[in-house]
């Protein structure tokens, strides 16, 4: 699974630190979502989207490895 | 996802202050065990099968000390107890126990004579130690990911 975490957070202009204090985890965990060391739960992923304000596909994308 | 059967995060302190308790019991121990201490007075109990002699109450607290401490540093929560931390956590244990039984099998086969009791003595604390020391190298490890921004 890729996802479009970095551009997204690029976009909103917010930083690693911030999106991890609006979802409630560590900045360390927005770092390896976003360099695909860690895929988040359905939980995380969707307040993830809720933050952007788009739907969970348009940030995490299947690949056909998955 | 809720961290469950977690202690609150400053427990972790408690359990680090149980530990250091329990240094002057083993020194005092150690004295026991010699019979007699530096200024030469008889330290060496009576031996009794009694629940309420006196060493073995030591002895029995002085464990149950270490056990609750080791406890208190593995399961207390980090400052953010996210779910990657769980999955961390989780992955510790799993190694914890697998390096466990490695070496308590390595033990039986490279032991002569078999001081099965110290084994299984060594057993009390091993895991807890062996989950502890991999947790936080991992934690360690994982807190120094690069900050890349933007």
């Amino acid at each position: 699974m890729k996802n479009s975490l970095r551009v997204e957070r690029a976009i909103k202009n917010i930083t690693q630190a911030e999106l991890a204090e609006l979802i409630g985890v560590s900045r360390q965990t927005i770092n390896t979502i976003e360099s695909n060391k860690y895929v988040p739960s359905t939980v995380l992923a969707l307040k993830i989207a809720r933050v952007f304000e788009k739907p969970v596909e348009q940030i995490f994308i299947l690949e056909d490895t998955d | 996802m809720k961290p469950k059967f977690l202690f609150p995060y400053q427990s972790r302190i408690l359990g680090y202050v149980c530990i250091v308790a329990y240094l002057p019991v083993m020194v005092y121990k150690k004295i026991l065990h010699h019979g007699y201490n530096n200024i030469g007075l008889k330290t060496q109990f009576e031996e009794s099968n009694s629940l309420l002699n006196s060493e073995h109450i030591l002895t029995a607290t002085a464990v149950a000390l270490v056990i609750i401490g080791l406890l208190l540093i593995a399961f207390s929560k980090e400052k953010i107890e996210d779910e990657q931390i769980l999955q961390l956590r989780l992955d510790s244990l799993q190694w914890a126990i697998y390096f466990n039984y490695f070496i308590l099998v390595a033990s039986l086969f490279f032991i002569i004579n078999m001081h099965f009791k110290e084994i299984l003595l060594l057993n009390l604390w091993a895991p807890l130690v062996f989950f502890i020391v991999r947790f936080r190298w991992v934690i360690f490890r994982f807190n120094r990911l690069p900050q890349t921004e933007n």
